[in-house]
């Protein structure tokens, strides 16, 4: 079935020159040059945007807007350039060859759930299940001319949350953003650099994190390692996490959550006189006891905020599903 | 200019007269000149004389030219064509056997693979000195529109006359070039030369053993001729040397001229081709830019293309090993597919077919006529290569020498102008000769000579160095010279301030 539809897409985009000689405005738009495609005028990708840019500022959690700003700002260079880089990889070709989707049928996640704990599919799925998403969160893509180009962006877009699997960085607005940098670093996309703008709005301890720890990790693994859209995901989710980082050439980043759970003990310790529990163990993740046992006003209202945001998120994806 | 000067027989014929009355009166009337050349002068007057009483070597001739080349014969063919050159004594020396170049018959459905692309000034030299008539027309084409773009943004030059505002000129030829293979050229040029009235001296399958200066004897003083020992052990003291033989140029080395320039560190890599059926479309020549060269498809008779395509060494080496059909899905991917696919395609040995039929189908490109129609096949033994360098002689002339062609100035050949540049020096070269035989000169001294140096060096260094930029601007993938090159060209396109128009008439004229 996948052969007929190339077949028809080429006949398509074969026939794209001689429709285009036209003048292309609104009222003379050409055919889509693959199914769901919106080819847009000049004006129309610059207000689309800039309209995107405005929202996702104004509300991260806008995922649809962040994708839009991704597909309007990729054209027409960076996005050829990341096909490109694809192109030139054997693995990357292949990719291209076969157009893989990631989706929860192509992926059997009881499956995932059975492997070793330290394989990328295990990780994978883990990181899904305790963040509660799912692969079918993804939206088309409908705002890259070319076909193979628009193809590139869906897969960044769905292998996204491999990248969280990889550098085991939390979809909270700090670890997004970390991520989103060394997205930038890594494929140049102009959306993921703009994204690093949001920095501006998180709390002043989280930016400080963020400009001391995060951007210089997120800018030197990002250049470093091989392009992340060159890994065949479906083919590696038995392998070892340690291993592929090895392989693409990333460091671990200091766990996120580790990092945010000792600041906040820090901060209450600095306004309680009590000198207990200085100790608390560094670099391993607290266990639900001992955040229990420590958890004071501020913190439980913080962990609350975050259970709201988590619902928020989850409603928001079932909409855009919808 | 042109019509002015190289209407041999005509000028000759008017001034016939005059000019044996300068002849006759020189020694008096233009005395400085006399005394200038004096010894010379002498010389000539009781040329035969000496030359049959002289010890047995060397023999004496007026222009020695070394190497048999297509330029080479064309000055044998020029020299004795023009009236006022043509008592002269030639002979030309030629390492290689010219016997089956002379005796050439073309093979039905094949063509070979140097082929040559000749501008119209020099079709009509070729004409005026009787080569033109010996080639056989219906395996020379002819084109009159080009297809230039860049592989790294598409901007894109259409030499096309139909596309171009007021259309075709019916009074003026477009033609731009004529494709000829180059043993079809030189086979024409023998034959020319075999028309002769004064036959040069032919040696070929010699070798020039070395080239010294001659010696004082008892009646001629022969201490600034240029003596050539072949590997026979004959010799050859000419009153003038003429170096037609190549970038490597013996004579050059014996005139101590420096010859400058750089290697490309490119090999261009030749074959030819037969092709889908094109008569749907004009014949056209195209070329595509791409960082690691130019790839170019030139057209011949029928069904059969050219291809010359300059790229490394490395790649010219991988070309030539794959199997046929992976080699012409290559170069048919070479006009079709991004520099990013050709580049990973050069690192196939094998599934080059698969992988550009996969590629092709999701790649946008144009369709005939602005790209070349698809090659089927590849001809037998057609692959060959050999190395890309920018060289220009310091000076073409010295006392009793002169270097024409690639002795001189070895461009690269992405304009196919290397041939045409040597004719465009015999014509130049034996114009000069001609005049200073009308003036009583001698023709190997530097007075003779220099019209053709002043004439010459400045035009081929202009193309020489406009090659070369085109070489270097064309070599980068990115950065902000990609962006102004297709700017420049886009504008050339759109026949702005009439430009483009400039430049067909210009190139059909020229």
């Amino acid at each position: 079935m996948a052969a007929s539809t190339t077949c028809l897409r080429c006949l398509r985009s074969r026939a794209l020159p001689a429709a285009s000689n036209r003048a292309f405005s609104v009222l003379n738009r050409p055919p889509p040059n693959y199914p769901g495609h919106v080819p847009l005028t000049g004006p129309e990708r610059l207000f689309l945007a800039a309209g995107s840019a405005l929202m996702s500022f104004i509300d991260p959690r806008r995922g649809d807007m962040i994708a839009l700003l991704g597909e309007t700002t990729a054209q027409p260079f960076f996005i050829t350039r990341l096909r490109d880089t694809m192109l030139r990889h054997p693995t990357g070709r292949r990719i291209l060859r076969a157009r893989p989707r990631i989706t929860s049928q192509s992926l059997s996640l009881p499956r995932l759930r059975s492997l070793p704990p330290n394989t990328i599919g295990a990780t994978y799925v883990a990181w899904l299940d305790r963040e509660g998403v799912s692969p079918d969160t993804r939206a088309d893509v409908r705002y890259i001319d070319d076909e193979e180009c628009a193809y590139v962006m869906q897969r960044y877009r769905e292998c996204h949350d491999f990248y969280h699997a990889i550098t085991g960085l939390p979809i909270v607005r700090e670890g997004e953003i970390a991520l989103k940098a060394f997205e930038f670093a890594n494929t140049g996309l102009p959306m993921t650099g703009l994204s690093v703008f949001s920095a501006l709005t998180v709390k002043a301890d989280e930016r400080e994190r963020l400009l001391k720890v995060y951007l210089p990790w997120a800018v030197r693994n990002g250049m470093q390692a091989e392009s992340v859209l060159n890994v065949y995901w479906e083919e590696e989710l038995e392998t070892d996490v340690g291993e592929m980082r090895e392989r693409l050439g990333i460091e671990v980043p200091p766990d996120l959550r580790t990092a945010r759970a000792e600041a906040r003990r820090r901060k209450r310790d600095g306004k309680t006189t009590t000198t207990t529990a200085t100790t608390a163990a560094a670099g391993t993740a607290p266990t639900g006891d001992e955040t229990a046992k420590v958890e004071t006003e501020a913190e439980r209202a913080e962990r609350e905020q975050l259970e709201i945001e988590r619902k928020a998120m989850e409603i928001l994806e079932q909409a855009d599903k919808m | 200019m042109w019509h002015e000067n190289i209407d041999h027989a005509n000028v000759i014929n008017r001034t016939k007269t005059t000019m044996r009355q300068t002849l006759l009166r020189l020694p008096t009337r233009n005395s400085v000149w006399a005394f200038r050349a004096s010894r010379p002068a002498q010389i000539a007057s009781t040329r035969r004389s000496f030359a049959s009483e002289a010890s047995p070597s060397p023999e004496v001739y007026d222009v020695v030219v070394v190497g048999g080349g297509p330029v080479g014969l064309t000055l044998a063919a020029s020299l004795g064509a023009a009236r006022t050159t043509s008592h002269l004594k030639v002979a030309l020396i030629e390492g290689m056997d010219l016997a089956p170049i002379r005796n050439w018959s073309p093979k039905p459905d094949y063509f070979a693979n140097r082929i040559v692309s000749l501008i119209p000034s020099t079709v009509r030299l070729l004409k005026e000195i009787g080569a033109w008539k010996h080639i056989q027309q219906n395996r020379v084409q002819s084109y009159d529109g080009m297809q230039v773009w860049d592989g790294m943004t598409g901007a894109r030059v259409e030499f096309d006359w139909n596309k171009l505002w007021g259309g075709k000129d019916e009074q003026t030829d477009t033609t731009i070039a004529h494709m000829v293979e180059n043993i079809h050229l030189s086979h024409g040029l023998l034959k020319a030369i075999g028309d002769l009235a004064v036959q040069p001296t032919m040696i070929d399958k010699t070798k020039v053993e070395r080239i010294q200066y001659g010696e004082m004897t008892g009646q001629l003083d022969m201490r600034d001729w240029p003596v050539v020992t072949l590997s026979t052990g004959q010799q050859l003291a000419a009153r003038l040397l003429i170096g037609a033989d190549g970038g490597n140029s013996p004579v050059r080395t014996f005139a101590g001229i420096e010859s400058r320039g750089w290697d490309y560190d490119r090999h261009s890599m030749v074959a030819t081709f037969k092709i889908e059926d094109d008569s749907a479309f004009p014949k056209f020549a195209y070329q595509r830019f791409l960082p690691s060269g130019p790839v170019a498809i030139l057209p011949l008779p029928g069904n059969f293309a050219n291809l010359a395509w300059s790229t490394t060494p490395e790649k010219v080496t991988h070309l030539k090993s794959l199997a046929p059909e992976d080699f012409v899905a290559m170069v048919n991917a070479a006009f079709r597919l991004s520099y990013t696919d050709i580049d990973y395609l050069h690192n196939l040995k094998s599934g080059v077919v698969e992988e550009t039929k996969w590629r092709e189908s999701v790649t946008q490109h144009p369709d005939p006529p602005q790209i070349p129609v698809r090659i089927t096949e590849v001809l037998d033994g057609t692959r060959a290569s050999f190395p890309l360098k920018m060289r220009h002689a310091d000076k073409y002339i010295a006392e009793r020498i002169a270097l024409v062609g690639d002795a001189a100035h070895t461009i690269h050949p992405m304009a196919g102008q290397g041939l045409n540049s040597g004719i465009g020096d015999v014509y130049s070269l034996v114009k000069s000769l001609a005049e200073g035989i009308r003036h009583g000169q001698d023709v190997g001294s530097s007075f003779t000579l220099e019209p053709f140096q002043s004439e010459r060096y400045l035009p081929n260094n202009a193309l020489l160095g406009f090659v070369d930029k085109l070489h270097t601007l064309y070599g980068f993938e990115s950065g902000p010279l990609v962006p102004l090159r297709s700017l420049g060209v886009e504008i050339i396109n759109r026949d702005w301030f009439g430009l483009k128009r400039f430049l067909m008439s210009q190139a059909a004229k020229s």
